[in-house]
């Protein structure tokens, strides 16, 4: 049998409860698996399917790998039933990665919503690797309640970086929260940067990713420097088994983050 | 310029009874009373009672896909030893042009530079494929609406047959086109082989033209020339009313022989896991939800019309070459009596 849909092993060493319902998985793969941000991979739940999922750790992280997912399907609730010392199953990497030497000289600006945030930071891990070559990162992040942000005391680490600006809103505060109110894009409603050169990363759920395209093109970013990840349903990962199929595009192998200029012809392209 | 020899019946069916002792052979097998074969294999008894003008019906029933990528097959297994599997030789006689092309697109999907379907790449290297003239084109064939004459006179879209079979007045013409074909006819017992002459290669020519031209009344008007661009300005009333009568019972993509889709699924078996390969559909409700619910096709005019997408527009952008052969499968199967050739036209 071939190898294309056989993964690889990788033991589960640690889990960590980033929300209620969004866990961080750090894996360590009994074979060398190397990535570019923004690649994903299929992680196998052992007998019941794969999902798809674009790892969060940084790309030069040779130790281990991790993937921070959202307990919502079949193959996210096996996984979820997992412990330390499992294995999982991973193949891949699939698709395209982050253009990062398009990113050189210029300003990110980096949106995330919920979950969303998990290849961001993957991302953002990517850029703090030679942080030097980006004129500036900046991350607008937004979750339902402060319960629900991932990764919150890395962010509150990260705002501490030069070069680095962050800020956070929740949906609805409770009694600790001391920051912004409202959906992620009251956050965009001052672009610090240059529209006509930066760069906008966006990954979110599909209403939020909605719009917050719109108000990124309000703000006249150039269709060309908004990159979307986009989230299909997918089965082979690798362009052949038609279920990613979106306008021209498949997803898995023409995506997963495609610009805006590339998919606006296509309808309702965020369903 | 092909070789091409000239045999007589007994000749063809010696070399048949040989190339059984290598291959598996199939060939077209037809049924009392009707109109159209259906694949088969061949054995020596079948052989005996095996007339060869089954050669000169329309394609099987059944798309050919499956001998290349099966309806359901094991492609992973884990926590068990890899299951080595002796890959057959095979010899698929009697393929038609519309058989041909479907060959094309699975190659386009499934042979890319940086992913391989091995089970796919093996079974293609493993099989050779003796195509045969379509002399007598039926109502529902429409290769020449995409591109295709209902014979196979050099490779269909990068698809090349070992051997071509014409039928002329009781003689077979062979036409050698690859050194594959060339190793089939070689030291052969009884065939008696004679290199093709101008006067036959003549009635060739006339056979030929005769049955592109039955296709051409079949099918007198052409579809547009922008049909890529058209079928992707389908609003959703037309897909309504035109796929009103559907059922969804998915037959039109199960026989179709371009269509590739498939879904992976694992499961438990004993103490071991399988993954599970299946021709899916894009017509299934389910084929495009993700996990959390959200459909992106969840109305049927979308699924409905992401199939003519599929095949006259994307893939098309892609290749330069239709996802469609013509071999009317489709509507032959189509409990609704959906014609795709009537909604291309009105395009």
């Amino acid at each position: 049998m071939s190898k294309l849909f056989k993964p690889i092993k990788a033991k589960i060493l640690d889990i960590i409860d980033e929300t209620p319902t969004i866990r961080t998985f750090v894996l360590k793969p009994e074979e060398e698996f190397n990535f570019l941000a923004g690649q994903f991979a299929a992680l196998t739940c052992f007998g019941i399917g794969e999902g798809f999922f674009t790892p969060s750790s940084s790309p030069y992280d040779k130790e281990k790998i991790e993937f921070t997912i959202m307990r919502v399907g079949r193959v996210t609730n096996g996984l979820f039933n997992l412990k330390r010392g499992d294995y999982v199953g991973l193949r891949g990497p699939f698709g395209k990665p982050y253009p990062l030497e398009k990113f050189e000289g210029r300003e990110v600006f980096i949106v995330g919503g919920g979950v969303g945030m998990a290849p961001l930071r993957s991302l953002f891990f990517a850029l703090l690797h030679d942080l030097s070559k980006y004129k500036k990162v900046y991350i607008r992040y937004g979750a339902r309640t402060p319960r629900d942000l991932v990764y919150k005391n890395s962010l509150f680490e990260w705002q501490k970086i030069e070069n680095v600006d962050i800020e956070l809103t929740v949906d609805v505060g409770d009694e600790t929260w001391k920051g912004k109110v409202g959906v992620v894009t009251i956050l965009l409603d001052e672009i610090p940067c240059d529209v006509n050169t930066a760069c906008a990363v966006v990954c979110g759920p599909p209403l939020m990713m909605k719009f917050t395209l719109q108000k990124l093109l309000e703000k006249n970013f150039k269709e060309e420097n908004i990159y979307l990840s986009m989230e299909k349903n997918m089965s082979c990962a690798v362009g052949m088994c038609g279920h990613c199929r979106m306008g021209r595009y498949f997803v898995c192998k023409d995506g997963p983050v495609l610009t805006w200029q590339e998919i606006k012809d296509i309808e309702d392209p965020f369903i | 310029m092909f070789m091409i020899f000239v045999l007589d019946e007994i000749s063809f069916r010696n070399l048949l009874h040989q190339w059984l002792n290598s291959y598996k052979i199939f060939v077209p097998e037809i049924f009392d009373g009707q109109k159209v074969p259906n694949i088969a294999i061949l054995n020596k008894e079948k052989l005996e009672r095996f007339s060869l003008s089954v050669f000169e019906n329309i394609r099987v029933r059944e798309p050919l896909k499956a001998i290349f990528s099966l309806p359901k097959e094991k492609v992973a297994s884990f926590g068990n030893g890899e299951d080595l599997e002796e890959r057959e030789k095979v010899l698929l006689v009697g393929a038609k042009v519309c058989d041909l092309r479907p060959l094309a697109v699975l190659k386009k999907m499934y042979l890319k530079e940086d992913f391989v379907f091995e089970e796919f790449k093996e079974r293609l290297e493993n099989t050779l494929i003796i195509s045969a003239d379509c002399p007598y084109p039926q109502d529902t064939c429409f290769c020449n609406l995409v591109g295709l004459k209902p014979y196979c006179e050099k490779d269909i879209d990068g698809v090349l047959p070992d051997l071509n079979l014409s039928f002329v007045d009781n003689k077979i013409l062979v036409e050698v086109f690859t050194e594959r074909g060339e190793e089939l006819l070689k030291d052969k017992i009884g065939v008696r082989k004679e290199e093709a002459d101008k006067e036959i290669l003549e009635r060739r020519r006339e056979i030929r033209d005769n049955a592109y031209f039955t296709l051409k009344k079949i099918n007198e008007k052409e579809l547009k020339e922008d049909i890529k661009k058209k079928v992707l300005e389908g609003e959703k009333d037309f897909w309504d009313k035109n796929l009103e009568s559907c059922v969804e019972c998915f037959g039109c993509l199960y026989v179709c022989p371009t269509c590739f889709c498939f879904l992976l699924s694992d499961y438990k078996v004993e103490e071991h896991y399988e993954r599970i390969k299946v021709w899916d559909t894009c017509y299934h409700p389910m084929y495009a939800r993700v996990a959390g619910g959200l459909n992106p096709r969840a109305e049927f005019y979308k699924r409905g019309r992401n199939r003519f997408h599929c095949k006259f527009s994307n893939f098309y952008s892609d290749y330069n070459f239709y996802a469609c052969s013509g071999c009317g499968r489709c509507f032959s199967v189509c409990m609704g009596k959906i014609d795709i050739r009537k909604i291309l036209l009105s395009l």
